[in-house]
């Protein structure tokens, strides 16, 4: 060719045009794998034009193809389908601009794609990004929960009106993302970006609903996979049907069958919470309200013993005592009252057999001068002297005639 | 006779002491004057045993769960 150019000897643009056309048409023709991106036919133009993103990779390359070959028959040519491509590099010399020329455009089969997503989980398995000893645990009542969703979804609406039925005191940070087509992946990775920054939000909620396998093939994507992997927040996936596994299942801390299970998984259920809070509280108030009653019962048991709640009876068995001592005192001192009176009424007997009395009694009679001495002798006594005999019945006063006395005394 | 006597006293003590008193009084032998002594010593005992289980009836009443806030 020519020589190496210099300011003094420039090439010329259509020199450089070619020679870059040259170039790139010495590439030949190549299969390309990657997905539509942008699709556009233009009114009755001849030729389509197409954008072709990398599957992993934030990039794409346009696309040129006649028209007979985006709408050959059973092609079903998209935006967000996966197509394999045969084209040949080409530089449009005009407008200085590259592009594949495609000559063939395949879809890619389901099989494929299920095979493709298999492969690249065993690439991230051998990588240790599902390995459970990644996984966080996620916070127990979160404040503040980001998710990542569409707009106006049914996921978004069942883990909100789930998650908030269960904890009314959550919060959410919710970021829109689109979750179809070939910009789905990185409108999701741009989502959990934002969400991970943002220090208040403690678990992050991938949601989507369900969908067909190409639907979901977002959620497989290698770079969502890896921004999942690197989030610092926990991070919930809740994508499809149950059945359903994309790959950010794998990679999630905890993967919930539906929006609805996440919500579930997010927030504990408030009322279940506070009836086991109400129980721990019941079953701890109910041992104390035991203990404290055996013991009040132990106490009353204690303080109605006799010997505490009747201290007289430390007085009775004393005062018993002493009421036996003074009736054996009494008694005692009584028996020798009586026996002295007994003892006094024999004496009486004794006096009383002594007395003269039974003497006069039995019909004497003593006879006493008036100075009370006693006439033991008819001479001892003057005539007409006055004398006091007594009888048992009493005194009889007499006077002395000793003439009456001689004639009876003669012989 | 109260219980600020022995302020320093929890309810386990008291109330062993309380048994100990009740099983002298019980077992007998004693002068009148001793049993006094010991008897005085029960009352005492047995009233704060009662206050300290007073205060815990308290205390559970006041922590009554119709006293949580919501």
């Amino acid at each position: 060719m020519t020589g190496p150019t210099s300011p003094e000897a420039p090439w010329p643009v259509r020199t450089v045009a070619r020679k870059i056309a040259e170039y790139i048409g010495r590439l030949g023709e190549i299969w390309v794998e990657g997905q539509v991106a942008q699709l556009s036919r233009r009114g009755g133009a001849a030729t389509v034009f197409l954008t072709l993103r990398d599957a992993a990779a934030d990039l794409s390359v346009p696309v040129t193809c006649a028209r007979d070959v985006a709408d050959r028959p059973g092609l079903e040519l998209t935006e967000g389908a996966r197509i394999i491509v045969r084209a040949r590099p080409d530089y449009y010399i005009a407008r200085g601009s590259f592009s594949l020329r495609a000559t063939e455009i395949r879809a890619v089969g389901l099989g494929e794609l299920l095979a493709r997503i298999e492969r690249i989980r065993r690439l991230l398995a051998a990588e240790g990004l599902f390995d459970a000893a990644r996984k966080r645990p996620l916070p127990f009542a979160p404040a503040v929960v980001g998710v990542v969703t569409g707009r106006d979804s049914a996921a978004e609406r069942d883990v909100v009106v789930t998650a908030r039925r269960r904890w009314p005191a959550i919060r959410f940070e919710i970021h829109h993302c689109l979750v179809q087509g070939p910009s789905a992946a990185a409108s999701v990775i741009e989502g959990l970006h934002r969400l991970d920054r943002d220090p208040t939000v403690e678990v992050i909620v991938v949601a989507r609903g369900g969908g067909s396998v190409e639907d979901l093939l977002p959620f497989s994507d290698e770079g969502l996979v890896r921004a999942i992997a690197a989030c610092r927040t926990p991070v919930v996936t809740a994508v499809g049907h149950e059945t359903d596994t994309t790959l950010v299942d794998h990679v999630a801390d905890v993967r919930a069958a539906t929006p609805t299970d996440a919500a579930h998984r997010i927030v504990p259920e408030i009322g279940e919470q506070r009836r086991l809070v109400e129980g721990l509280r019941a079953s701890a108030r109910h041992l104390l309200v035991t203990r404290l009653e055996q013991q009040t019962r132990w106490l009353e048991s204690v303080r109605s013993r006799p010997v505490l709640a009747t201290p007289e009876r430390l007085l009775h068995g004393r005062e018993e005592d002493v009421t036996a001592l003074r009736g054996r005192a009494r008694r005692t001192l009584t028996h020798r009252v009586e026996s002295a009176e007994r003892d006094l009424e024999h004496a009486r007997a004794r006096v009383a057999a002594l007395s003269p009395a039974a003497t006069l009694q039995r019909g004497y009679a003593v006879v006493q001068r008036a100075d009370g001495s006693l006439v033991r002798h008819p001479d001892a006594v003057a005539d007409g002297e006055r004398l006091s005999v007594r009888v048992a019945g009493g005194p009889l006063p007499v006077r002395v005639d000793h003439s009456g006395n001689q004639e009876e005394d003669g012989p | 006779m109260t219980e600020s006597a022995e302020p320093t006293t929890t309810y386990e003590q008291a109330r062993e002491e309380l048994a100990e008193v009740v099983r002298k009084l019980e077992a007998g032998g004693l002068t009148l004057e001793e049993s006094l002594a010991l008897w005085e010593r029960g009352e005492a005992l047995a009233e704060l045993c009662q206050h300290w289980l007073d205060r815990a009836r308290e205390r559970l009443s006041v922590a009554a769960p119709q006293n949580q806030p919501e």
